[in-house]
């Protein structure tokens, strides 16, 4: 398995655990604000703290790999992922800016925000495992 | 899988330079062995640029490395 695949495996997985944890708990109680945000913001540091020893374990288990520059396969992979993640989020910034508007105010919006980031990283993410997986000829 | 419409002979052509690893090959055309795996089986298709760093690498022209698949008859 290619290095960046392996990595991009740990950020998908480490996202989807630590963020369908909160959109899980928001949607099931009702935080308030500040708990909603300290809760947001500590998933998001334990997920990359969670990313970052995965990666460092990784790395020393495969020392050369990882020290290796991204190839041309590496970067066209990369490449598809932001490309398709950024129509997602356009998407979900639309939504968010000029739909919900008009009937959602306050934490509703800013959640939905979050939630349009996550999905768009996730995508990103999982564009990339699947193309390393099943072929990609961009 | 996504379905690439060139073929290649690197395989062959590395075993007949010496048993030459896919390491060995990645290494001398700037690219991982993982690539080099996934290009030998169809799951990426190299620029051209990486084509003719193999080809030469390998000692044969391009279209003894890589050819094209014509299914429109």
């Amino acid at each position: 398995m290619a290095w960046r695949e392996k990595i991009a495996w740990i950020t998908l997985v480490a996202m989807l655990i630590a963020y369908g944890v909160y959109f899980t708990l928001i949607s099931l109680s009702t935080l308030p604000p500040v708990s909603m945000l300290a809760l947001f913001g500590g998933l998001t540091v334990i997920q990359v703290i969670a990313v970052i020893v995965a990666t460092t374990v990784l790395a020393a288990l495969s020392s050369e790999e990882a020290r290796a520059k991204p190839d041309e396969r590496d970067r066209a992979v990369a490449r598809r992922g932001a490309s398709i993640a950024y129509f997602v989020l356009i998407v979900g910034m639309i939504t968010v800016g000029v739909v919900m508007p008009f009937r959602d105010t306050g934490w509703r919006l800013i959640n939905a925000s979050l939630f349009a980031l996550v999905v768009a990283e996730t995508v990103r993410h999982l564009i990339v495992v699947v193309s390393y997986r099943r072929g990609w000829h961009g | 899988m996504a379905e690439s419409r060139i073929n290649n002979q690197i395989r062959t052509l590395r075993f007949l330079a010496g048993e030459m690893t896919q390491a060995d090959l990645g290494a001398r055309i700037g690219v991982t062995r993982q690539t080099i795996a996934a290009i030998e089986q169809g799951k990426y298709s190299p620029t051209l640029e990486a084509a003719f760093r193999i080809a030469k690498v390998l000692g044969k022209p391009l279209d003894e490395v890589f050819q094209w698949e014509d299914r429109d008859g």
